[in-house]
């Protein structure tokens, strides 16, 4: 995985979602994209700065979706090397180096809504209710809030390649996650209570 | 001493999309872990939160991989969900080179009995346990979760100790209710343990609220939840009592994740 990423910014990556990364003066230094060129961040040396500086937006409201595009500025994140940048980013955009990795060898297997739905149990299972136009309903809504690229439709996969500009780490969703199986319950239900 | 510097640890939680205190404890256990390099990497999954049980196996670089649900019992999440969304065989799955290993509910241990009565012990300094009752407290309900029935389990392991004057279960939400804590005990003093694997809703408003020793104000559970665990003792209904957080942040239990390893090597010999 290291050495996927040293692959990366030996070629020029230096984003990756809000984050931007750059030599730093002893390793490598994450900020966030828009603080460039700020000189009164606070700086942390540990990759867990990471994880508390992914848990809250500047409202302090919990960000339970880590790609939302709504992380805290104001930081600085120095880190020694590449074994601690991973784990930074595993905080700040948990599993997505990863999920690129495996998308760059051919074995990231997209999986449709409708599949799914379909194997859900448990309070989740009336989710297979969800009719087409309440599925894309619910995806331009809940899935706008989201800088990754959807690798799924409802019942295909998404064709389009990811639209990510140069230098930027593909955050690439290859199954709708939990949010949105929860978001299509809530939706469910709501429609059964209307009838 | 435990040591698996090929292998990886993945630490499986349920989380919350309300509250990051859910995820809190399995993060610390990851990072207890790691920090002690018993394994080549450490990652955790979550239900409900992100690196999500679909995601997860993506950033794990090495092929021998021990999944530890952090879960109190064996139920509905270990034996459904859990091999349903990381497409688990069994105990042992072989897929595309990998192993991965299945192990027990950190629940599942033997020293969850030693956790508890080290918490109950720390929560009341000094008082005596022939005058305590102690009540190991579960959610319960019909979630087709067995809880309820560890929280038994343990009940009747610590009372066979002898040490406490009496031992009990008690739940939010069937009989015995945590509610009437004060029926169901005799002694002057009463210690309450949520057997939960983290703080949240449930051990900062739910059950402080069923004790009577906090009133009901949605959204407690937020930044302030953890005073209710700093005004012990309450002094209410005639007695003492003191309340603990939930057993799961009690930082022993990295050590537990990582006997459920080594019990998992014991069974299927590694």
């Amino acid at each position: 995985m290291e050495k996927a990423l040293a692959d990366w910014l030996a070629g020029g990556g230096d984003r990756i979602g809000e984050i931007a990364i750059a030599r730093g003066p002893a390793g490598w230094e994450l900020r966030h994209a828009e603080d460039a060129g700020r000189a009164d961040l606070t700086a942390h040396a540990q990759p867990e700065a990471a994880r508390h500086l992914a848990n809250l937006d500047a409202a302090g409201n919990f960000r339970p979706l880590k790609t939302a595009p709504t992380l805290v500025r104001g930081w600085r994140l120095l880190l020694a090397d590449l074994a601690a940048v991973r784990r930074a980013l595993d905080y700040f955009y948990p599993a997505m180096t990863g999920v690129w990795l495996s998308h760059t060898r051919g074995e990231l297997v997209p999986v449709v809504l409708r599949a799914t739905l379909g194997r859900q149990t448990g309070m989740y299972r009336v989710t297979q209710k969800l009719t087409d136009p309440q599925a894309r309903e619910l995806i331009d809504r809940v899935c706008a809030g989201c800088l990754k690229h959807r690798l799924w439709e409802i019942a295909t996969t998404n064709p389009s390649s990811p639209a990510f500009p140069a230098g930027n780490l593909p955050l690439l969703c290859h199954e709708a996650c939990n949010l949105l199986v929860a978001q299509a319950r809530e939706v469910v239900k709501k429609a059964e209570r209307a009838a | 001493m435990l040591s698996k510097p090929d292998s990886a640890l993945v630490i499986v939680g349920h989380g919350s999309t309300v509250n990051p205190d859910s995820s809190a404890p399995t993060f610390d256990h990851a990072e207890t872990l790691l920090a002690r390099g018993v394994f080549g990497e450490v990652h955790c999954a979550f239900w409900k939160e992100e690196p999500s049980f679909r995601q997860v196996l993506h950033m794990v670089g090495r092929d021998d991989i021990y999944v530890v649900p952090n879960f109190i019992s064996e139920g509905y999440f270990t034996k459904t969900v859990i091999p349903r969304e990381l497409e688990l065989d069994g105990a042992l799955t072989r897929r595309g080179g990998r192993v991965i290993k299945y192990c027990e509910p950190v629940g599942n241990d033997a020293r969850m009995t030693e956790l508890l009565l080290r918490r109950a012990a720390d929560i009341a300094p000094g008082v005596d346990p022939a005058q305590t009752s102690l009540f190991i407290v579960g959610h319960g309900t019909n979630l087709n979760d067995n809880s309820a029935a560890a929280a038994k389990r343990e009940v009747e392991r610590i009372a066979a100790l002898g040490l406490y004057a009496e031992v009990r279960s008690a739940y939010m939400e069937e009989e015995p209710l945590i509610s009437k804590w004060d029926e169901y005990s005799t002694q002057p003093n009463v210690v309450v343990v949520p057997f939960f694997i983290s703080d949240g809703l449930h051990s900062y408003e739910d059950i402080p609220v069923l004790l009577g020793i906090a009133s009901a104000s949605p959204g407690a559970a937020s930044a302030g939840g953890r005073e209710v665990f700093q005004h012990n003792p309450y002094h209410l209904r005639g007695r003492t009592l003191f309340y603990a957080s939930a057993i799961g942040t009690e930082p022993l239990f990295a050590d537990v994740i990582l006997e459920q390893v080594a019990a998992f090597d014991a069974v299927h010999a590694a």
